[in-house]
């Protein structure tokens, strides 16, 4: 059927998940970067909040997407993003690229990026520089 | 990248820890467009399908992922042996590209399920309510094994209806506050479907607009599909009113039309056999085109060396012949 705009099917848009896993209810960043991303032409599976690692784990393998993006605002980043991990390798899907958000204190970041997380972003950050950073990291991943 | 589609179909096809990843992988090459993709739709050709596959089309907010969600629910807790696929539909932003897909919110609480496979997909610009990769997904998911598979569609308008081409049956999702009478009377979205479900039915109002629609359709004067009142449901996703009847109802339906929907999916293959062609033809047109740059072959008619018409039989041939 006939298409109305401009899309070249042979780079068809990269897949992104982003969600929230335990009991933390402070979605708004997790929808900003959501959007952020989505207008930087990424197409953005939303969970919505309170997920069990298990289930989005479970949805990135179903969804095959490229990256995973977490949103933490609760203080409980490092024992979540842990289990998240673990239930992604159980999955076999250990080489997305991980991201993570949100009230993350500077030595918790250089932990989670021990364990595996490409790239943390703290309160403040700009959309330019969220969108610039996944763009490289997914570059850097093309080539390795 | 280098991927060996044979070994994904094998993965996909039998049950192991690898099977949903392989399946996934599969559906992402199938939506990809590309040569790989109609190579992916070629090697599927004999797989298994799906018992049933139902479509669910209706204004953004009717609660169409809601409803899903419940059929979910209500199907594995009869069936705890079956495997059940949903294509959820969400729109791509015409300016970016990009899409947010957020239909699965709804349906998280299955997301543990390991008999339940949800896959979200974009538009990418396809018109008609439907993503333009959706008819391989849907091979992808019988392979996988699914016995039933849901196709949620955008749902924008009155001429959505290209979910009937795929599904074996349409079920059309309404809220009250939607719209009146007149409406229902209006041609496209009324006439494509096989059961209407109003939902909502704990809202004010869902009577009344039950009721309406039940007599609006009694005006549509040669109902094609004979539907009969029953294919005019009340329901409740929230309050899981009417969820357990419609489900019942459609495994009736399905007993009774079986023969027919396998017709119908005879003839449907037709129809994506020929888009298929085209959209070969489309691609190796473009190949031998950018290969005649030299000759230029606009030149050839302006000069009134070879009518537009002989020119692209030519084209054609060349396009077909020279690229097997
Ligand atoms: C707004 C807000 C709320 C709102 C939330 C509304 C909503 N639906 O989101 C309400 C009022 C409901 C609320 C409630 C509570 N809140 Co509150 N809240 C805030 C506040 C003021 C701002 C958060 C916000 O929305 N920022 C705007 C967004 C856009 O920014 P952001 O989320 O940080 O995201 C940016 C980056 O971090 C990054 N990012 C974030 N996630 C991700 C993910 C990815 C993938 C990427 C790439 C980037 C990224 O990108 C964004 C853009 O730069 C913060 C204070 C603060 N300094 O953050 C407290 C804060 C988060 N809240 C706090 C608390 C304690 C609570 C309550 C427990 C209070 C209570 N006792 O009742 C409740 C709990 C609610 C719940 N169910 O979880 C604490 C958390 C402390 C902690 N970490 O241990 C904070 C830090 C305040 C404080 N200093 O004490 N809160
Ligand atoms: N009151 C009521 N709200 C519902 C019902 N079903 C869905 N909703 C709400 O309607 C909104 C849209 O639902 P959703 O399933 O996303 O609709 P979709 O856009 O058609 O997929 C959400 O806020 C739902 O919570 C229902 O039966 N009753
Ligand atoms: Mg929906």
């Amino acid at each position: 059927m006939a298409s109305s705009i401009a899309f070249a099917p042979q780079h068809p848009p990269i897949r992104i998940l982003i969600g929230k896993v335990g009991l933390d209810g402070h979605d708004r960043g997790a929808k900003y970067v959501a959007h952020i991303l989505r207008d930087a032409g990424y197409e953005v599976i939303y969970t919505g909040i309170r997920r069990a690692p298990e289930e989005i784990a479970e949805a990135a393998v179903q969804e095959d997407v490229s990256v995973v993006g977490l949103s933490f605002l609760s203080g409980a980043h490092i024992a979540l993003f842990r289990r998240v991990i673990e239930q992604l390798r159980r999955r076999c899907a250990g080489q997305v690229v991980l991201v993570g958000g949100g009230t993350i204190p500077p030595d918790d970041v250089r932990t989670l990026k021990s364990m595996g997380v490409a790239e943390v972003f703290t309160p403040g950050t700009s959309a330019r520089t969220i969108v610039d950073r996944i763009g490289q990291l997914l570059d850097n991943r093309q080539v390795a | 990248m280098n991927v060996d589609v044979e070994a994904l179909i094998r993965e996909a096809g039998t049950a192991g820890p690898g099977r949903i990843r392989a399946a996934a992988r599969l559906m992402t090459i199938a939506e990809g467009g590309s040569g790989a993709a109609v190579n992916v739709l070629g090697k599927l050709a004999g797989a298994p399908e799906p018992r049933l596959v139902l479509g669910l089309t209706g204004s953004p907010g009717s609660g169409k992922s809601s409803l899903v969600d419940r059929l979910l629910q209500h199907c594995r807790a009869e069936n705890p042996d079956s495997h059940i696929g949903v294509i959820a539909v969400d729109p791509s932003s015409p300016y970016s590209n990009g899409a947010f897909l957020g239909d699965r919110v709804r349906m998280m609480r299955h997301a543990g399920d390991p008999n339940i496979f949800i896959r979200s997909a974009a538009t990418r610009g396809h018109i008609g309510g439907l993503a333009a990769g959706v008819f391989g997904m849907l091979k992808v998911m019988g392979l996988a094994g699914c016995d039933m598979v849901l196709i949620e569609t955008v749902g924008v308008g009155q001429m959505e209806i290209e979910i009937e081409s795929l599904a074996d049956l349409v079920l059309i999702v309404l809220a009250p506050g939607q719209g009146d009478a007149m409406q229902f009377q209006k041609a496209g979205l009324m006439e494509a479907g096989d059961v209407f479900v109003v939902n909502k039915g704990d809202c004010a109002g869902a009577a009344e607009f039950h009721a309406q629609l039940m007599a609006s359709l009694r005006l549509i004067d040669h109902d094609r599909k004979q539907r009969g009142p029953d294919a005019v449901r009340l329901v409740s996703a929230r309050e899981d009113h009417g969820i357990a009847e419609l489900l019942d109802y459609l495994e009736r339906l399905r007993d009774t039309e079986a023969a027919r929907w396998l017709a119908r999916r005879r003839t449907r293959l037709g129809t994506h056999l020929r888009a298929a062609v085209l959209e070969l033809a489309q691609r190796r047109l473009e190949a031998e085109w950018s290969g005649l740059a030299e000759s230029d072959p606009v030149e050839r008619v302006l000069r009134g060396e070879t009518a537009l018409a002989d020119l692209a039989g030519e084209l054609l041939r060349r396009a077909v012949l020279d690229n097997t």
